[in-house]
């Protein structure tokens, strides 16, 4: 039993930071927004060049060969960055789906842009700076994106019409687990974005002067900050068990999954709130570079799942409520972390 | 990461679910805040004691087992998974213990620890007084050197346990030229001294969970001394650093009550309630986020970070989950929720009026919050 993460894990995460903080300021974010593109090219290259696009690639495909715990500080790391862009889904999803296909060293080098999505019927992010998108059916290409006004910038949504299916792509089993992978990776990217927000927030109330003294003085500002700093601190070691239940296969994984996203969504939603409460009106303007986040927040509220599909799916699991598919049966397992497996 | 116990801990695990399974009282002791509960949980404490069960994390030498801490985190779990007994000598061997143990001399590690995890002496805590609650650096009882022995003066009040208890530990003013954490003093004072009298306090249930302590020049030899004179203030830091941390309300404690709430909900829910439903699973939720951020700190401490006002964070996330979970299960009782006797309602609405005092003790949640904004987050400090 232990739960951490190696100094490996940490050097990496740290030296993505380093990369994000030189190549992804909040002006660099901005500009992608104003550029229309939602897409940063460059800074695009430069992680690929950091090897995360074939992270969560098998060796024998030429990757990594890394799981979710390898990557779950990356995500929260390209989340706090405010990172614009698939890169995401194209290291979740889209590399390891082209892996072993004529497209694969293209997709772990980054020279082709993919996105995901579980519906293609509905607007799908990042499809127009992508080349392909990969769906439950495959993988599609050749598709026209027209643009659907949306609330990030960064995250640009396009209705899809025409193209054909290439590849494959996931088989049904692995549609559910690209799902909770992307799910996942989404928790983590809302665990980043509140540790950015509330980091904002608070070096706000230490610079920012009323009453003669730093706002930060105040107890009411005090106990709005602490409160989203324990909701999204509270968020981590679940996601972190999630990701390591997803890579081990555990029969709980889904509804670990749906746990963590219920406490990252929920602790998101609070820090994006109290972060411009403690802003003021400064915070209610598009110049103040806060609302790069907090749209982010709002837009993967209900990516791969809201907070009430995945609350319900633990709740099938834990109650057997919903009519839906009960979770499968547990022996009371006492051989990884108490959970599911003792509630029952 | 490896969130797999070790062959060895799921041995520790069994062993500990087939004692508890053998010796945990088929029906519940009467309430520890009573004179004769209170003896019948000794006499519980004394039988866990026997099994080398009271106080797993102690080195051996002092009546534990040397446990590690997941090994810690396991017996909790089975702990109140099996409906043991609450812990009648908590603020001792989970708070007064592990500071002996960090700063107290050989001499009292050995006088003061076995009777400890024996509960030969209970221990109440004296932290609070009249006029120091959230203030605690307002201490005004006095501790003035005679010779060698303290001749201790003034009032401590919201004693747990204060009652029935044989022992007190508390914060004493040694230096009355000193203004408040400095000139303090850690002192443990027997409860039957001369010039001691306890005044116990009924709680909201009526019974008396707590109590004033008078000390009317109370003579306690210097050997009672924890840690340097004058140096009170950092020793009463590291036992509320334990308090608020790990060690006082371990994680079991609301997993067990978020999976007696399931439980609950079984038997008296209508499942097509989603409100209810939904509510229930999200305090599940807390409760396991809870399990597994102590998990996270655990493997911090075995690695050599010190707890810090992180642990303040902990403090107000149980707290608060306690009583929620107690209010959920009210709201599922209904019409019997005002029932206190009874095999289904009886138990949680004492849980409930417990949890009240959950946002309270240990220092006030307030406090909590301002601690992690100050010196978690880095807020500057009020006046």
């Amino acid at each position: 039993m232990r739960f951490a993460f190696t100094d490996d894990h940490k050097l990496f995460a740290d030296g993505l930071t380093d990369l994000l903080n030189d190549q992804c300021p909040p002006s660099a974010v901005r500009q992608v927004w104003d550029d229309h593109t939602g897409h940063a090219p460059e800074l695009w290259n430069r992680l690929a060049d950091l090897g995360l696009f074939s992270l969560l690639v098998d060796t024998d495909a030429g990757g990594m060969g890394g799981g979710m715990v390898d990557a779950v500080l990356l995500f929260e790391r390209l989340g706090a960055a405010a990172v614009p862009g698939p890169v995401i889904e194209q290291m979740v999803v889209v590399a390891p789906a082209l892996a072993g296909t004529d497209r694969s060293h293209a997709a772990m080098d980054g020279s082709l842009v993919g996105t995901a999505t579980a519906d293609a019927a509905a607007p799908v992010p990042h499809a127009r700076c992508a080349q392909v998108v990969v769906t439950a059916d495959g993988v599609l290409g050749g598709y026209t994106a027209t643009a659907v006004d949306s609330l990030d910038g960064g995250r640009l949504l396009a209705t899809l019409s025409g193209g054909s299916l290439t590849d494959a792509g996931p088989s049904a089993l692995d549609a559910a687990a690209m799902a909770d992978r992307m799910a996942l990776a989404v928790a983590a990217q809302l665990v980043g974005i509140s540790a950015a927000m509330i980091d904002l927030a608070a070096e706000y109330a230490r610079q920012r002067h009323q009453f003669g003294k730093p706002i930060g003085t105040f107890q009411a500002v005090k106990h709005l900050m602490a409160d989203a700093l324990a909701a999204a601190e509270f968020a981590k070691a679940p996601l972190w068990q999630a990701a390591w239940s997803l890579d081990n296969d555990l029969p709980t994984a889904p509804a670990d999954v749906s746990a963590a996203r219920v406490l990252a969504n929920t602790a998101a939603q609070r820090a994006a709130r109290s972060a411009l409460q403690v802003h003021g009106a400064i915070g209610y303007t598009w110049e103040c570079d806060l609302h790069l986040w907090m749209k982010k927040v709002w837009a993967l509220q209900a990516a791969w799942g809201d907070t009430n599909w995945h609350r319900r799916r633990v709740s099938r699991y834990l109650l057997g409520t919903g009519g839906g598919v009960p979770g499968p049966a547990l022996a009371d397992d006492t051989t990884t972390m108490p959970g599911l497996a003792q509630a029952r | 990461m490896d969130l797999r116990y070790t062959p060895a801990q799921q041995a520790f695990r069994s062993e500990a679910r087939a004692w508890l399974s053998d010796n945990v009282p088929a029906t519940p002791l009467p309430s520890f805040d009573t004179a004769e509960g209170f003896e019948a949980h000794r006499a519980w404490e004394r039988i866990l004691y026997d099994g080398r069960w009271s106080a797993v994390s102690w080195p051996e030498e002092f009546g534990g087992r040397g446990a590690g801490y997941i090994e810690w985190l396991i017996f909790e779990e089975e702990y109140w998974r099996s409906g043991a007994p609450g812990r009648v000598n908590q603020n001792g061997i989970f708070l007064l213990g592990p500071t002996i143990m960090e700063v107290g001399t050989d001499e009292q590690k050995a006088r003061f620890l076995p009777t400890m995890a024996s509960s030969e002496i209970v221990w109440a805590q004296a932290w609070s007084e009249p006029d120091a609650g959230s203030d605690m650096a307002a201490i005004r009882a006095t501790a003035t050197l005679d010779g060698d022995h303290w001749v201790l003066n003034g009032s401590k009040i919201w004693a747990s346990r204060g009652a029935f208890a044989d022992w007190c530990f508390g914060m004493f003013r040694s230096d009355p030229d000193a203004e408040r954490h400095r000139g303090l003093t850690f002192v443990l004072c027997p409860l039957d001294s001369p010039g001691v009298t306890v005044r116990p306090i009924s709680q909201l249930d009526g019974e008396p969970g707590f109590a004033e302590i008078f000390f009317d020049d109370v003579r306690v030899p210097v050997d009672c001394t924890l840690g340097e004179v004058g140096g009170g203030w950092k020793v009463a830091m590291a036992t509320a650093g334990f308090e608020r941390g790990v060690s006082l309300r371990s994680p079991a404690r609301f997993t067990a009550a978020a999976n007696r709430l399931v439980g609950l909900w079984r038997l008296h829910a209508d499942p097509t309630d989603t409100a209810l439903s939904d509510a229930v699973t999200d305090l599940w939720i807390r409760a396991q986020g809870y399990q597994l951020h102590t998990y996270r700190t655990v493997t911090d401490i075995i690695d050599g970070k010190p707890i810090g006002a992180e642990a303040s964070l902990n403090k107000v996330f149980w707290s608060e989950l306690d009583l929620e979970v107690h209010e959920l299960a009210m709201r599922i009782l209904g019409s019997s929720a005002e029932l206190t006797a009874g095999d289904g309602s009886a138990a949680w609405i004492k849980g409930f009026l417990f949890s009240l005092s959950g946002p309270i003790y240990a220092g006030t949640n307030e406090i909590q919050r301002n601690i992690v904004a100050d010196r978690v987050l880095n807020l500057p400090r009020g006046s």
